[in-house]
């Protein structure tokens, strides 16, 4: 079983390219994503994150040659559906219909959606099947959107700002359901946030993605394991220099200083160590001296 | 075939205001008025003043012409119960209109878009679908609701003539009116299919603008027309749609004024004429008319556009 999950990844992008007029919004990229991970494309707005995520579900037309879970999306993304499924935006849910309803179309028109499990997960929310959607507040939305895709029995999931405006609880509530309830070795998530404080616990990968190009691929546990903060001793700040840091600064009067790919140990003599949270390596990666 | 059934379920569910309750409001309407004028307002469809022959009422009225007219009479009744049950037609063409113009551009306009393309159903099945429930179960929505109404006015009216004391049997000319049905319904379809590119032109527009569709529906043509008018001096482009909007019936039937005038004389000839000769004329004129083909092929481009503008749309 897992031999065949190497061999077939489920996105292949190579030499993946868009424009809108002038605009690159995707540069010639080329990227692999296996089965049994949960990646975060993580990038500024405009960076080109939505672009890439909208090739790979077959909303847009691209350049190059792209292929998911062996279709090609922009021709075929009534095939790749039954496989993938995705959440786009908030409230992107008929407004007109009532909760019911969705349920019902989904269930007709979807072979792998599974309306048992659905309304397990409606059950434990407080959303009423016979009001509209329209009706709902914004975090009954969502947790309707995620209930109907949970029981989808897809291979990739695809969610571009899931979250986008909810509250702190509804946010925690999400992804703590997506990863126990409805994440293993058989599916692949792709999530973008602006939160990367939030998902970068549950996440297995990440892509940085600047500018049209993926700027950094890597695992996750490498990559935090590359990166180390130190609070740099009293008296030890020549020494901290050289050892060439990608970023300083200062912090309750002693310095600071972030190292990449620079033995533990070595920087331990230098004062207290801490690994970095997800989005300082961005910053840190981003601003240039971390590449 | 499952996914299209349920794109047509999800489609007249969108659209039920228009398909379902607008007809059943206007034939509501029609019957309640029908109820007022009759029994509201003092007796039962009580002709005052009308001492001629000595009728008195709606039953004296159906009794005469049973006795007289006998040929005539299913015949007015069934044109009648049409007459009476008009309202929800003159309703239909601009249900019609605005769904096709709503149908590929408010689930852009809300976003609804890409919760349908997150679902395996392919674009030509979606846009077949928002063609397919205006222009062919619209009709038969509207025809169901009508054909109730109809049915629900003969029983209203069978009850005054029986208490009038009037021939009650006269007023089910089912025969008639099954037929009439049936006629209607063909009749409308092969309309559509002469209005097919103005349908797809509108659906088309429901895919392609960002905003104001309906200026873009009316604009653009009017915009040819007139560019047309003033630099060609022609007015090809105004004449091309007004033959598709109906104007062909000239051609199919246009004839028959001068061959028929003086034969049609009271309603069963009427009806005789619309239940016989139009069906299989209208056919046969369209399917040997170069505009009725050329009209289809423009349609099918439009068709595809929109499927094009479907597949790119987010």
């Amino acid at each position: 079983m897992t031999d065949t999950v190497i061999a077939a990844p489920v996105v292949e992008a190579k030499g993946l390219s868009k424009s809108f007029g002038d605009f690159h919004a995707l540069k010639s990229v080329d990227f692999s994503l296996p089965l049994g991970r949960i990646v975060g494309v993580i990038g500024a707005n405009g960076a080109g994150k939505t672009t890439m995520l909208n090739a790979v579900l077959g909303l847009s037309s691209y350049e190059g040659s792209l292929s998911v879970l062996g279709v090609d999306p922009s021709t075929q993304r009534d095939i790749l559906m039954k496989d993938v499924c995705f959440i786009a935006d908030v409230a992107t849910l008929p407004k007109w219909m009532k909760v019911v309803e969705v349920i019902n179309y989904v269930e007709a028109v979807h072979p792998k959606f599974n309306r048992a499990k659905a309304m397990d997960f409606l059950s434990r929310t407080k959303i009423p099947l016979e009001r509209k959607v329209r009706a709902l507040s914004k975090g009954m939305v969502v947790q309707l959107h995620l209930a109907v895709v949970m029981a989808i029995d897809a291979k990739l999931l695809v969610l571009d700002e899931p979250t986008l405006g909810l509250d702190v609880i509804f946010r925690k509530q999400f992804y703590q359901s997506l990863l126990e309830e409805y994440f293993d070795e058989d599916r692949t998530v792709i999530i973008t946030t602006h939160q990367v404080e939030e998902v970068e616990h549950i996440l297995t990968d990440v892509m940085f993605i600047q500018d049209g190009k993926i700027v950094l691929e890597a695992d996750m546990d490498e990559l935090t394991q590359q990166f180390i903060e130190v609070m740099v001793d009293k008296g030890k700040e020549e020494e901290a220099m050289a050892l060439k840091p990608i970023k300083h600064g200062s912090s309750f009067g002693k310095s600071t200083c972030v190292y990449k790919n620079i033995d533990r140990e070595t920087l331990a003599k230098l004062g207290e160590t801490r690994r970095l949270g997800l989005a300082d390596i961005f910053v840190a990666t981003m601003t240039g001296d971390g590449q | 075939m499952n996914i299209f059934k349920a794109l047509i379920m999800r489609e007249i569910l969108d659209g039920k205001n228009g398909y379902i309750r607008v007809p059943i409001i206007l034939a509501a309407v029609t019957i309640v008025l029908l109820l007022l004028s009759s029994i509201g307002f003092g007796k039962a469809i009580h002709f005052d003043g009308m001492e001629k022959e000595g009728i008195e009422s709606l039953g004296d009225a159906i009794a005469m012409a049973s006795e007289k007219e006998g040929d005539e009479l299913p015949s007015a009744v069934t044109l009648g119960y049409w007459a009476m049950t008009v309202l929800p037609w003159i309703a239909f063409p601009f249900v019609v209109f605005f769904s096709l113009l709503g149908s590929l551009y408010e689930e852009r306009r809300d976003r609804s878009i890409l919760f349908w393309k997150s679902m395996p159903t392919a674009d030509w099945q979606e846009v077949s679908a928002k063609l397919f429930v205006p222009i062919i179960v619209a009709p038969l929505i509207f025809l169901a609701v009508v054909i109730a109404a109809q049915i629900v006015i003969a029983f209203l009216l069978s009850i005054i003539v029986l208490f009038q004391g009037g021939p009650m049997l006269e007023m089910w000319p089912l025969g008639l009116m099954i037929q009439t049905w049936f006629a209607g319904l063909t009749m409308y379809y092969v309309h559509a299919l002469w209005a097919l590119p103005l349908f797809a032109w509108v659906s088309l527009v429901s895919a392609y603008a960002n905003r104001m569709p309906f200026l873009w529906v009316v604009l653009a043509p009017a915009i040819l027309i007139a560019v047309e008018g003033i630099f060609f001096e022609t007015h090809r482009i105004g004449k091309w749609i007004s033959i598709h909007m109906g104007g062909w019936m000239d051609g199919a039937f246009g004839h028959y004024d001068k061959v028929n005038t003086g034969h049609i004389d009271g309603p069963r000839d009427v009806l005789a004429f619309l239940l016989g000769r139009p069906q299989l004329d209208a056919l046969a004129f369209s399917l040997g008319s170069l505009h009725f083909w050329v009209g289809l092929m423009i349609a099918g481009g439009f068709i595809y556009a929109t499927i094009e503008m479907r597949k790119r749309a987010i």
